[in-house]
């Protein structure tokens, strides 16, 4: 029992620190920086629970949470992204008058769910988990209560979330009942050695839909633009890389782990969702002048690219989830450093995020811009950044596995060049045109500085100096 | 002692240093990257110097695990070939640097920043001996030559340095698709990761067709984009016009040269099959390059547009040399590169000496230039012959050179280049005659006393390279000699293993 309890620390010690965080906003309310330093002290401490456990994984619950490698670097994961966010999101948020304890409690909450998705080895384990991700999601893309737009997003984001859940989990009992097990090895047993059935075929369908919905695939994106512009700015930071990456766990081990045995059937799906995913999401991102909505429809294309690497897995490359794993560290990083840097540009209400405000900003605060740029860069996958490798090692995954997955491969870096285009033109504005009038106003308190130095730390270490990262990924599959 | 890593970073550890400097005092940071550029200049001489000493194919090797999971190391080595144009780079970016001393005035910091930024990835470019750290600098070099063009650079600028950026970007992107397809067909055959990404592993081994014919055509598109290869230099003219003069210079110089020194360090050496299923269209696009680049350049306009439709044009050349795979041809071809790096380089200094005076290009509104500014006149007069390819200065034995070589693979394709070396002669000797021969134009002498002669800092910029064209002119085995094993390596390497 006591065993059961240290493997399940982690997960206790958020839900305890989301518990904490409420009780202190209730001790000491309207006080901003108490909730946001007990999150932050929740997740220092499960940070180190996590690295504690370290490489040796032990099964709870009946082995249906499994600790180990792959959870450790998931939780790992989840910790930056949320405590990145912590960072940015409070002057933001204090300058609407909006609360900060609920943001840090609700993230806590997720950061359970993204645990608990990442120790999953059961279909019921890993649906709990996926909900508590997500729900939170929900809840956040209509923080700003106030704002139509931000109330228009969170309203299509429950309602198409719900909606692609409660098919993902019809496709998920009908597996269960094709299979005659639960278990995510198990049902990958079964298929290996029995037939294929109608029922199967249902089963995939409905999953291969439902999880499209979740990562925002074309064309199930639509909820994404929406949702993301109506969110406060922060927030649509982590909206575009928690729930993704926690989405992308779901796939590995729905679709490489349970479903491998029917790669053949759902790889020709994934190649077709994903060149059209990194395709239309930057072709419409060149089409935008908010930078924000462009962010909205170039995480869409990150996320085709994404897919590549579990095309990749399904073909047999381990490289594929491996790729897909240093993708989503790299991901977080440079994404949530783009987001802060839009935070950073919206001090007060109304601030709005125009191509055009962005002019001259290199001149007036170059150090803001020259954090930008690096976001930017390695957004489009310019070496030395974190981006170039990341797209590097899912590319190298997907030439490996060869055949559709190496047509996939060239897809992705045409549409890179796409995308650079429109990264490269915020860059123009910010250096090549003259500043607008009036100037856009930079807010830069020390949390909110910090955020966006780890962000940028992260974006240049994972370029850099990738090893250390590509043996945890490593490690966190070996088992 | 590790050199080659020295000359490498000496740029941007001095670039890092002059982000510290006040921007309240651009002297300040001029002279400090002038300082900084004339450093790693030295330094590569020191290495010209020592290379004679060492032994093997590439000297001064280094090599460090990088990044081991994937058998990436930095590599680094340098031969004949690769330590002509890095002094060939460093005396660029010293010149480059000074002449931009008087032009640029607006955010000079971080005009000498990136130019020095510029500088490493170029540097790195020329020494990689590993493909993923190749890899690495070649994009590191459009970054920084993406801000000159886009800060400093004329009133279309945005247009031109997006087109540059795209294009390049295109051919690389597919280039990195290559170099992993060649690196995890090292790891399928060999079982392991250690040397996938190794120049000198690699070479030779790629036995499997169909990847010898796609990597070579990955690779080529991108360096015949660089180079730039008809069809694919239209973002060349935008380029050059719009980019400030030292960007032009540096562009000419040094970028174009990175995309035939991937031909004959890479591509070849690695796809030696793909390099002769698609030589017979390498060198139809090379005449077409040679051919097309000259009669453009006829009719332009604009004195910049002129000359970088001539770098089409000579640059044409280079590829012909390289796809004869003789040893006249790729000797003619490496010498070719080399002497457009010095003359073309001062042509664009020389164009913009006459646009800071005359803020105009435009060939029409000049006339009796040499009236007003008789030493001005005269070392356009001397760059523009070279140009030409009068015997006795540079420009002559590499293209001879060349043609030699396309005479011994295919003498059709050699007399059609030959007859361009008299279109060369037609378009600048008539640019020559319009801009400074006759009577002064009511444009310059609308200048009046703004129209100056050039100054002693604008003459240190243009006298090594003019000496070293006279010299190279009159003994071009000063150069050929030095490269000579590298050319023998590459000769060995280019045999295709089928047909032949």
């Amino acid at each position: 029992m006591s065993n059961e309890l240290l493997t399940l620390a982690p997960l206790i010690t958020v839900i305890v620190g989301a518990i904490a965080v409420l009780i202190s906003d209730m001790v000491t309310p309207n006080r901003n920086h108490a909730p946001v330093a007990v999150a932050l002290a929740a997740l220092g401490a499960t940070a180190a629970l996590l690295i504690s456990q370290g490489g040796s994984s032990a099964s709870a619950l009946g082995g249906s949470y499994v600790a180990g490698p792959f959870v450790a670097y998931l939780g790992l994961l989840g910790i930056s992204i949320v405590a990145i966010t912590l960072l940015i999101a409070p002057a933001y948020l204090a300058a609407r008058n909006y609360p900060t304890a609920e943001l840090a409690a609700i993230l806590l909450f997720a950061l359970a769910g993204a645990i608990i998705l990442g120790a999953a080895t059961d279909l019921v384990t890993l649906f709990v988990g996926l909900e508590l991700m997500v729900i939170p999601g929900y809840v956040l893309a209509g923080y700003a209560k106030r704002d139509p737009l931000s109330t228009e997003g969170a309203v299509k984001y429950f309602l198409l979330g719900s909606f692609s859940s409660a098919i993902l989990l019809f496709g998920i009992v009908v597996l269960w009942g094709a299979a005659g097990t639960a278990s995510l090895n198990g049902i990958a047993t079964a298929l290996a050695s029995g037939n294929a059935s109608a029922g199967l075929a249902v089963a995939l369908a409905l999953i291969t839909t439902g999880s499209a919905f979740k990562i925002a695939a074309v064309p199930f994106h639509y909820w994404t633009p929406d949702a993301y512009q109506g969110s406060p700015t922060p927030i649509t930071g982590y909206l575009s890389v928690g729930p993704k990456v926690g989405a992308f766990v779901l796939l590995i081990k729905l679709f490489v782990i349970a479903l491998a045995p029917l790669a053949a059937l759902w790889i020709p799906v994934m190649v077709v969702l994903a060149a059209a995913t990194m395709t239309l999401g930057n072709l419409v991102a060149l089409t935008q002048s908010n930078v924000k909505r462009m962010l909205a429809y170039s995480s869409i294309a990150h996320t085709g690219y994404l897919m590549v690497g579990i095309v990749a897995a399904g073909a047999g490359e381990a490289a594929g989830v491996a790729g897909v794993l240093f993708y989503a560290a790299a991901y977080a990083f440079m994404n949530l450093g783009a987001f802060a840097f839009l935070t950073a540009l919206q001090d007060r209400p109304g601030a709005t995020t125009q191509l055009s405000d962005l002019a001259g900003l290199g001149r007036k605060h170059p150090r803001m811009a020259i954090l930008a740029a690096i976001f930017l860069l390695s957004l489009t996958g310019i070496p030395p950044t974190a981006g170039f490798f990341a797209k590097t090692y899912v590319i190298l995954a997907a030439v490996q596995a060869g055949g559709p997955a190496t047509i996939l491969a060239v897809i992705a870096v045409l549409n890179a060049a796409i995308a650079a285009f429109y990264y490269l033109r915020v860059i123009v504005y910010l250096f090549m045109r003259d500043p607008a009038e009036p100037a856009v106003q930079v807010a830069e308190g020390p949390m909110l500085r910090a955020g966006l130095l780890i962000a940028a730390i992260g974006t240049v270490a994972l370029g850099l100096a990738p090893t250390p990262i590509i043996e945890a990924v490593i490690q966190a599959l070996a088992t | 002692m590790p050199i080659l890593s020295l000359i490498i970073f000496a740029p941007l550890l001095g670039a890092l240093g002059i982000a510290f400097l006040p921007s309240s005092r651009p002297s300040l940071v001029r002279f400090a990257a002038l300082g900084i550029s004339l450093i790693t200049f030295a330094l590569s001489l020191g290495m010209l110097l020592g290379i004679r000493g060492q032994s093997g194919e590439f000297a001064f090797s280094e090599q460090l695990s990088w990044i081991p999971s994937f058998g990436i190391t930095y590599h680094l080595g340098v031969d004949g070939l690769s330590s002509a144009l890095v002094v060939l780079t460093t005396l660029l970016s010293w010149i480059c640097i000074l002449a931009s001393f008087g032009p640029i005035q607006t955010r000079v910091k971080e005009y000498f920043i990136s130019f020095l930024i510029l500088e490493t990835g170029m540097l790195g470019v020329f020494l990689s001996l590993d493909l993923f750290l190749f890899y690495i600098f070649w994009e590191i070099v459009l970054v920084p030559m993406y801000l000159i063009i886009g800060i400093w650079g004329g009133a279309d600028r945005i247009y031109a340095t997006i087109k540059f950026v795209l294009y390049t970007l295109v051919g690389s992107l597919l280039m990195l698709v290559a170099i992993l397809a060649t690196a995890f067909s090292h790891q399928a055959a060999t079982g392991s990761w250690t040397g996938a990404f190794d120049l000198l592993a690699l070479r030779g081994t790629i036995t499997d067709p169909t990847l010898q014919i796609l990597g070579f055509a990955a690779f080529a598109l991108a360096f015949a984009i660089k180079v730039p290869m008809f069809p694919f230099h239209t973002w060349l003219p935008d380029a050059h016009v719009q980019a400030p003069t030292a960007g032009s210079v540096i562009l000419a110089g040094v970028l174009l040269k990175l995309g035939g020194y991937g031909f004959i360090r890479f591509a070849i050496p690695l796809f030696p099959d793909g390099a002769h299923l698609f030589a017979p269209l390498m060198i139809a696009l090379s005449v077409i390059a040679i051919i097309y680049g000259a009669l453009v350049a006829i009719v332009q306009t604009d004195l910049k547009k002129l000359i970088a439709y001539s770098s089409v044009s000579h640059m044409g050349f280079v590829t012909l040399g390289i796809f004869t795979f003789n040893q006249q041809g790729v000797d003619g071809a490496i010498l070719q590169m080399l002497n457009h790096g010095l003359i073309t380089s001062g042509l664009f200094l020389l164009v913009g000496i006459g646009y800071e005076r005359t803020h105009d290009r435009e060939i029409a509104k000049m006339g009796g230039w040499a009236v007003r500014t008789p030493v001005y006149a005269a070392l356009f007069g001397f760059f523009l012959f070279a140009s030409v390819g009068l015997p006795g200065l540079s420009g002559f034995a590499g293209e001879f050179l060349v043609l030699l070589g396309a005479f011994i693979a295919n003498p059709m394709v050699a007399g059609a280049s030959t007859l361009v070396m008299i279109l060369a002669a037609v378009y600048l000797l008539y640019m020559y005659q319009r801009v400074f021969t006759g009577p002064l134009s009511p444009f310059l002498k609308g200048l009046g006393a703004k129209l100056t002669d050039v100054t002693p800092t604008e003459i240190l910029t243009l006298a090594p390279l003019a000496t070293l064209i006279v010299i190279f002119g009159v003994m071009p085995t000063l150069l050929t000699s030095s490269f000579a094993k590298s050319v023998e390596t590459f000769l060995m390497s280019a045999i295709s293993t089928v047909g032949q």
